[in-house]
């Protein structure tokens, strides 16, 4: 019998999923382009919160496009994510007017009580830490951004508090 | 093809519009040094080495996407060109690891032969050294990341000649890396025609048949160039 070599672009994705359907439906609506290759990303990153694999071996099989372009894309911009970013998303401004006000000492009690770093997700996923250079709000040192929510002049006292009241872990 | 007049290092030169600076030297026996540039493959300006001054512009242009243009006034080997050259090669050396005495490309190597011709006697910057990857899962070729100078030959050649685009960047800045499909090692690529034409452009000890030893290694960019020119000629 003829041996095939395994793909690992056969890959199923569960046809009711929501976000499965979203993405195919995109992909339809972009006429198959390959060009619409970022747009169709971004619909998924929307869609997952990040880029799992098996979502990036769909989009190549349906556009047809080389992996080597698809996984080129996503590394390049630093928008997509090939790793999740947690269920609740926690950003804390290390630009230079954040920085003095004391972010690093928000992010030393973030990981005191979460054991996170920045760049890290919790165990069970429920909350990941970032740090970005300067979020433009520099009159509301330090800032964070909870859950696309931006919290202004936050203390070390605070911040555990804040992210337990906004996303419910940690409670 | 119309043609118009260009000076190029005092030599007044009569050329037909739409040729590449880098094209008008070569065929002038002006030389220039390049890496990333292979006749037959699209010119990306990867390595920055054909670097020229035109005057008039206070930047300085890549020869080999940037098209001549009447009575364009070019120096091609000026002091400050030389230095730059010079600097872009040492930068090549301090970003990964060549060690050409235990390459097994050492004597027929392009790198190599630029080190040489730009008079690069050490560097001055401090070495990265790099950990990076050997990828031997090809049963054909090896790719070693060590010796990559991210000229990106091998991409353009596999996706624009061979077709089959196996090859893809990944990352930013120094943490650039040549990837098959998603990241996958070489063998386990689903693209790849094992067709070797990326190990024969590769102008480095990066890519290279199994089956060579040290200092062994020979490569023909010129097979690509050619075959590119037949293709061209029958169609």
């Amino acid at each position: 019998m003829l041996k095939t070599k395994k793909s690992f672009l056969d890959v199923e994705l569960p046809k009711s999923d929501p976000r499965v359907k979203l993405i195919a439906a995109k992909i339809k609506k972009e006429n198959y382009r390959q060009d619409a290759l970022i747009e169709i990303l971004h619909t998924a990153q929307n869609a997952y919160g990040y880029l799992p694999m098996n979502v990036l071996a769909f989009i190549t099989r349906e556009l047809k496009v080389p992996p080597s372009r698809v996984y080129s894309t996503v590394t390049f911009y630093h928008f997509f994510s090939l790793k999740s970013k947690g269920d609740h998303t926690c950003l804390v401004c290390t630009g230079t007017a954040c920085y003095v006000k004391g972010a690093q000492a928000l992010l030393d009690e973030i990981e005191n009580k979460f054991h996170i770093k920045p760049g890290q997700v919790t165990p069970d996923n429920q909350l990941g830490v970032q740090t970005a250079r300067c979020i433009g709000a520099c009159g509301l040192a330090p800032a964070v951004v909870v859950d696309d929510e931006v919290k202004a002049k936050v203390t070390a006292a605070q911040i555990n508090n804040i992210i337990t009241t906004k996303t419910g872990v940690g409670a | 093809m119309p043609k118009i007049s260009v000076k190029i290092d005092d030599k007044d030169l009569e050329v037909e519009v739409g040729t590449t600076v880098l094209d008008v030297c070569r065929a002038n026996d002006i030389d220039i040094p390049t890496m990333c540039h292979l006749k037959g493959l699209v010119d990306v300006g990867a390595c920055r080495l054909c670097l020229v001054e035109v005057e008039g512009t206070s930047k300085l242009l890549p020869s080999c996407t940037t098209k001549v243009q009447a009575n364009q006034v070019i120096h091609t080997q000026t002091d400050k060109l030389k230095k730059y050259r010079r600097m872009i090669t040492e930068l090549f050396f301090a970003e990964r690891n060549h060690v050409c005495s235990v390459c097994i490309a050492n004597g027929n190597c392009e790198l190599q032969d630029l080190g040489y011709k730009v008079g690069m006697e050490n560097v001055r910057f401090p070495y990265l050294f790099q950990n990076c990857e050997v990828d031997s899962s090809h049963s054909k070729f090896v790719m070693d990341h060590n010796r990559c100078i991210m000229c990106t030959r091998c991409v353009r050649v596999c996706s624009d000649v061979e077709g089959a685009h196996n090859w893809g960047i990944m990352n930013r800045g120094y943490q650039v890396r040549i990837i098959a499909d998603f990241n996958v090692p070489w063998g386990d690529s689903t693209t790849c025609t094992y067709c070797g034409k990326c190990v024969d452009v590769c102008p480095t000890g990066a890519l290279w048949n199994k089956d060579a030893t040290q200092g062994s290694m020979q490569k023909y960019p010129q097979a690509v160039s050619d075959l590119v020119e037949k293709r061209e000629m029958k169609s």
